[in-house]
């Protein structure tokens, strides 16, 4: 008989990387797990430096003074290694409880099985407390993952000086009024360099390229992709006329997608531009008395008495489904979404509104935004707010950041001449529809 | 005089080994010190298995598979379909992301090369060399964030390459704005970034010269254009064959600087494989194409980089 021998190096050679594979890809533990002590919660957002880390941190604070048995911690990362670091924790087992993800990317999150769907009492309170541009998302497929905790909608940014000075009473209210505006303020030195653009239209990146663009095409009643979000809708009289008039004021040279916009219209080089809320607080400080020019109105729309419409996107607090304390999590949810406290200046709101308010953002509920802003405030914020009751959500399905780079690059076919509109709109439904159809 | 080293142990005729308890011993002592070694190399071995193997290995699964980035348990296999999804139903990884990536490799080999020949060649008959390779070289030490931007804000329209356009009575050009010269003006860029180490070593090929022979051609009154042709650059041969072999490496792995003068755009007139397969992987959680496209990528680079050592070598060079 053969006396029992230890393990093989082939045994070894198999279980080392098993091990090594289980200890990686174990759930993370939460706190010390002895009986009696605290369920500690992890929050990974990217309010990482400055104000909003230091404003997220109060609420957080006061949670983990007046709460023994769950503490929260909270991990930021800036915003561009958001995803990247969602990504990398939860395939090393290191996903955080609670998610901080931007909207855009909830299908991606949902589809890889991040996301826990909101308990049912939770879904109903959101259903319910938010609006519908805030509920449409932070929802995929029809079911909701977590609390909207900011909004920017879209809006039209102006400056009042350089508007008076080409004659221009007001900003304009429909398209015909934006181009003639446009094509007045517009101005240029002998060389073509422009000095002054009427309307700007950047194509710096995704969320400037394709958010002008969405805010415009809701404003003439159209649509990116379909409410299922699983086929392209902009191949559509409403896309046609959007990317035309893109189109025309790139060619007579009104707007100058080289040109920063974020750098131009603070120093006075742009009339006008389609852009988001949070922009006011950037604008503010940077601008100076320069500020006093800057005048916000809604976006506008083809021809007058057309209903009003534009882009929202957003941010959401959900749940990760690794996590062992979803229980917890969504406890703490709901104490820092939704329940009332007094804030600042005396009014009821929640405690992520107030947190909003005080870095000068929006927060994803209108009545506490109308009742933090009170009469006072920054007046060039409640064209936002006015937008939240009838603002479109982002795109929000599985190959939604797909969809919107695709749409992006063929805006900027468009304007630099390579397609017609008509191939543009072609070439996005053909491409988008591909994604989506893929990712779903 | 040649030094010849000479063995101090006697050596041992081939045959085998002797039987009996001291040849057993030696046989131990030989394992023994096989141990020992394998023990100092696994440090190495180690990090070469846990940084290139392992990584490695995980990309050749994920090319074949289907994964979001998140669930290492949700890797599903699908087979070569990665493939099939970067050449097939108007995918735009051949053209012109793969186009535009070997483009900007070559173009930048050529301008860096040649601008290097000519910048090295210069600086070998200036005083004060030292100074002239550390101006050179400056660019190599700032980081690509900072090229980038700068660069991009002097291509803007009132910028200083417009107003120098302006200056001479020209019109202004949208250098990143305009897919037809866009991609130009990244190259140049990059070019010039890594003009800096292609001197440094093609300055020291100069050195390795002898004057000798220089003053031997003059004494036959070759002219300096001759001097170059004939006997500078067949001997600079092997610094170039590295240089250009190194340079387009790195173009055709580049992506830092398209990302940020760029992004890729306008529409796909930057876009490279590199950021292709980035954006691909982190930013829409596609993970089994970005790998596919890696491991294309890295058959384009073998295939050039071996096309490059034939063509150096069919010239008399040996790598």
């Amino acid at each position: 008989m053969t006396p029992p021998r230890g393990p093989s190096r082939r045994h070894i050679a198999l279980a080392l990387p098993s091990a090594l594979l289980a200890a990686g890809c174990a759930a993370p533990h939460r706190g010390t797990g002895r009986p009696g002590d605290p369920v500690v919660l992890t929050l990974l957002t990217h309010y990482a430096s400055g104000a909003l880390h230091r404003a997220l941190q109060g609420p957080v604070d006061e949670w983990n003074a007046t709460h023994d048995r769950v503490k929260v911690r909270t991990k930021a990362v800036e915003f561009t290694d958001l995803l990247t670091t969602f990504m990398v924790r939860q395939a090393a087992g290191q996903g955080a409880d609670i998610l901080h993800p931007y909207c855009l990317w909830n299908g991606q999150l949902v589809r890889a099985g991040v996301l826990r769907p909101a308990p049912p009492e939770h879904a109903e309170r959101i259903r319910r407390d938010w609006g519908e541009a805030a509920v449409g998302a932070v929802t995929v497929d029809g079911t909701v993952y977590g609390y909207p905790t900011e909004a920017q909608t879209y809006a039209l940014y102006y400056n009042r000086r350089l508007l008076r000075e080409a004659g221009v009473d007001g900003p304009p209210a429909t398209w015909p009024e934006l181009e003639e505006a446009a094509y007045r303020t517009t101005r240029r030195d002998r060389y073509g360099n422009p000095l002054v653009q009427g309307f700007g239209l950047s194509a710096n990146d995704d969320a400037t390229t394709v958010g002008q663009t969405l805010a415009l095409l809701h404003a003439a009643g159209g649509r990116f992709v379909t409410p299922d979000g699983r086929s392209t809708a902009i191949d559509s009289p409403a896309g046609r006329a959007v990317l035309a008039l893109e189109h025309r004021l790139v060619a007579r040279g009104a707007s100058a997608p080289a040109v920063n916009v974020y750098q131009a219209f603070p120093s006075g080089r742009v009339a006008m531009v389609v852009g988001a809320g949070w922009w006011t607080g950037s604008l503010r400080p940077l601008m100076g008395g320069g500020y006093r020019d800057v005048g916000v109105a809604p976006v506008p729309v083809p021809a007058p008495g057309a209903r009003p419409a534009t882009l929202a996107t957003g941010f959401m607090l959900g749940v990760n489904t690794a996590s062992r304390h979803p229980r917890e999590a969504w406890e703490f949810l709901r104490w820092l979404n939704a329940d009332r406290v007094t804030a600042g200046n005396g009014t009821a709101a929640t405690r992520m509104s107030a947190l909003q308010v005080s870095v000068g953002s929006l927060t994803a509920r209108a009545d506490d935004m109308r009742a933090l802003l009170g009469t006072g405030g920054d007046p060039n914020l409640r064209p936002f707010l006015d937008a939240l009751d009838y603002a479109v959500p982002e795109p929000n399905g599985p190959g939604a950041a797909r969809a919107k780079t695709l749409l992006r690059k063929n805006i900027e076919a468009l304007w630099t001449g390579r397609r017609s509109v008509e191939e543009a709109l072609r070439t996005t439904r053909r491409q988008v529809d591909q994604e989506v159809s893929r990712s779903w | 005089m040649v030094n010849v080293l000479t063995p101090q142990t006697p050596e041992r005729a081939p045959g085998p080994a002797p039987a009996g308890p001291a040849g057993h011993g030696r046989r131990r002592a030989r394992h023994r010190q096989t141990a020992v070694a394998y023990l100092f190399l696994a440090p190495a071995l180690l990090f070469f298995a846990v940084f290139l193997l392992l990584p490695l290995g995980f990309a050749l699964l994920l090319s074949v598979s289907h994964w979001t980035g998140f669930d290492l348990g949700a890797i599903d296999p699908v087979g070569p379909d990665n493939f099939g999804a970067l050449f097939t139903g108007g995918s735009t990884f051949l053209v012109p992301v793969l186009t535009n990536t070997l483009l900007f490799a070559l173009g930048t080999v050529a301008l860096a090369l040649t601008g290097s020949v000519v910048v090295a060649t210069c600086v070998d008959r200036l005083r004060f060399q030292g100074l002239w390779r550390t101006l050179y070289f400056l660019p190599i030490v700032t980081t690509v964030v900072a090229v980038g931007n700068v660069w991009k804000y002097m291509y803007e329209p009132g910028g200083l390459a417009n107003g120098v356009l302006n200056a001479l009575g020209l019109g202004s050009v949208a250098f990143l704005q305009d897919p037809d010269t866009a991609l130009p003006s990244v190259v140049a860029v990059q070019a010039w970034a890594s003009l800096g180490s292609a001197i440094l070593v093609l300055t020291a090929g100069l050195k390795s010269i002898p004057a000798s022979y220089h003053e031997a051609a003059a004494l036959d009154g070759a002219g300096p254009g001759t001097v170059f042709r004939c006997i500078t650059l067949p001997l600079l041969r092997p610094s170039l064959l590295f240089v250009c072999v190194t340079q387009f490496l790195t173009g055709l792995q580049s992506f830092a600087l398209i990302t940020v003068m760029t992004r890729g755009g306008p529409g796909d007139a930057t876009n490279v494989a590199a950021l292709e397969m980035y954006r691909r992987a982190f930013d829409y959680g596609d993970w089994g194409t970005a790998s596919a496209a890696a491991f294309v990528l890295f058959a384009v680079v073998l295939v050039v980089t071996l096309a490059q050592l034939w063509i150096f070598r069919r010239a008399g060079e040996d790598a």
